[in-house]
């Protein structure tokens, strides 16, 4: 599976962050989906996956200043404070935090770059495609509700939903 | 129709992948796979959320913003006034100076001497030069006056036209300047960028006579945003930049520039006239006085261009003058909190540019 690329100047974007967190907003966006996927695999449901990573994010941001560059990438690091997070939520409800570790080395790092990969590809579907794709599956709308906000027939929506699926098919078999 | 009937069948499929109790059945079609992974992607509007909860938190949260709670000027308004460790001091050394037995009028046989009196007298005035000594008996005034400077921050008065989208982020459209105007509209603009590979790359414009010109700049932008740090397309819904609607660069409705609508430029920021009545302050707390400043007992006035919005809010504030050592940034932090009476025109409240100066004086 290829990584998703990352940009040459993480490093500086880093250092740039430390100096003025307000600049934080270019890690968030770069390293979002990642972090979404790997609590997402672990987490109930969407709800509880996204207070998860909140707390990552809100966890990183404070403790940014004292993140030191050792040449690894800023998402092995964003990966630490997350698997703490999840440790802390399955302590609390009684699970074994052990099953974190043997989780991420059954090839668990192959479906976070997948998943990750997939929201990427999302944002880059045509406008109409991606509502289509958002309002169908992430918020679980009908045809009829989506076709109503896109002000196109059902059956039009029919399809767009077919080719945007298509088209993300082919953009994911592309990049792996 | 093959298009179609395939389109429909696999709907079907969709929407028994999508009922709950099915949900977890596995699916042997690549594309339904593909589906079934799309129903665990966070909601977008999330991840815009999130991310100015962050910007928020960090700013309630940074250090120096609950040493403003404790600064030794707080609370002053229009006035002289100092900490309760400021008036221990002046009282300490009023006791002290109040024991020298001359002032006291204890050797004077001249006039009876009120020693109560004296040392209340006495106490005052000292604890008067103490405070004009440590230089923080300090008089601000503040003046609302019509802008005489023409913001290159506004849109030009040339039409009622206007435009703006967005792609439903909860912050403003970043701060910037749009593309050019074109008769013909290939490409909206979009300040994030969400397909950075396009097949076929198009430069993008927003709708009105071509002759009409803007700032121009590098960053594509909403030129009267009161965001200037967050990337962001705006709260609109369409897909291009702002937070109105449809596919300009604005708050307004339609493929143009700004707060109006269809095309065009519009929506600038009105400026008192006979016809338009000016913002009033009705909420005005005075800035602090900036340590370095009072330190050297700097003085002065700071103007400040801004345009209060018909919601009686200050925003696009900008220094007009300077004065320099952290005052404008004070004048700024308080002007902020200000509240207005909206200008009215019509009987209606309209964004009005004014002017507000903030004179720092140390006395």
């Amino acid at each position: 599976m290829k990584a998703l690329e990352r940009g040459p100047d993480e490093r500086m974007a880093i250092e740039a962050a430390q100096r003025d967190p307000l600049r934080f907003a270019e890690l968030y966006e770069q390293n979002f989906d990642r972090v979404y996927a790997f609590i997402a695999r672990r987490a109930a449901g969407r709800e509880e996956a996204q207070d998860l990573t909140a707390e990552v994010f809100h966890q990183a941001l404070a403790s940014l200043e004292r993140f030191k560059w050792q040449g690894a990438p800023f998402i092995a690091w964003l990966y630490g404070i997350a698997t703490n997070v999840l440790a802390a939520h399955w302590h609390k409800l009684g699970r074994d935090p052990e099953q974190l570790s043997e989780d991420w080395e059954q090839g668990g790092t192959d479906e976070i770059e997948r998943r990750a990969m997939l929201a990427e590809l999302v944002e880059s579907l045509l406008p109409d495609q991606r509502t289509v794709i958002v309002r169908r599956f992430v918020e679980q709308r009908s045809i009829r509700e989506v076709a109503e906000e896109l002000g196109r027939s059902e059956g039009a929506v029919k399809q767009l939903q077919l080719r945007a699926l298509e088209n993300l098919r082919d953009k994911m078999g592309r990049r792996t | 129709v093959n298009r179609q009937e395939m389109a429909d069948e696999f709907d079907s499929q969709v929407e028994m992948l999508l009922r709950p109790r099915d949900s977890a059945r596995t699916a042997s079609d690549p594309l339904l796979k593909l589906g079934a992974e799309l129903r665990m992607l966070p909601n977008p509007e999330f991840r815009s959320r999130l991310k100015d909860q962050l910007v928020e938190d960090w700013i309630s949260n940074r250090p120096d913003a609950g040493s403003r709670n404790t600064h030794p000027l707080k609370g002053a308004k229009g006035g002289a006034t100092s900490g309760v460790a400021e008036q221990r001091e002046c009282i300490e050394g009023a006791q002290a100076l109040a024991g020298i037995a001359l002032l006291t009028g204890k050797r004077s046989g001249l006039f009876p001497a009120d020693h109560r009196s004296f040392l209340v007298s006495f106490a005052s005035h000292a604890a008067l030069i103490a405070l004009i000594a440590s230089g923080i008996f300090v008089v601000r005034n503040t003046a609302l006056k019509p802008a005489s400077l023409t913001s290159e921050l506004t849109y030009p008065l040339s039409g009622k036209g206007g435009g703006g989208s967005g792609d439903r982020s909860v912050i403003q459209a970043t701060r910037g300047t749009p593309p050019k105007f074109s008769d013909q509209q290939l490409s909206p603009p979009a300040i994030v960028v969400r397909n950075p590979e396009p097949k076929l790359a198009v430069d993008t414009h927003v709708l009105g006579p071509p002759d009409i010109k803007l700032p121009q700049s590098n960053h594509i932008g909403d030129l009267i945003s009161s965001n200037v740090v967050m990337p962001s397309n705006g709260t609109g819904a369409q897909g291009a930049a702002g937070d109105g609607l449809g596919l300009g660069l604005g708050s307004g409705k339609g493929p143009g520039v700004g707060p109006g609508s269809n095309g065009g430029s519009g929506g600038a920021p009105f400026r008192p006239t006979d016809r338009i009545t000016a913002p009033r302050a009705i909420y005005d707390p005075q800035p602090e006085y900036s340590e370095e400043a009072r330190k050297v007992k700097h003085q002065g006035v700071v103007v400040l261009a801004l345009v209060v919005d018909p919601q009686g809010q200050a925003r696009n504030i900008r220094v007009a003058r300077s004065l320099g050592m952290g005052l404008d940034e004070k004048a700024i932090e308080a002007v902020k909190t200000w509240r207005f009476a909206p200008g009215m025109k019509d009987g209606m409240p309209v964004a009005v540019q004014v002017n507000v100066e903030v004179y720092f004086r140390l006395y």
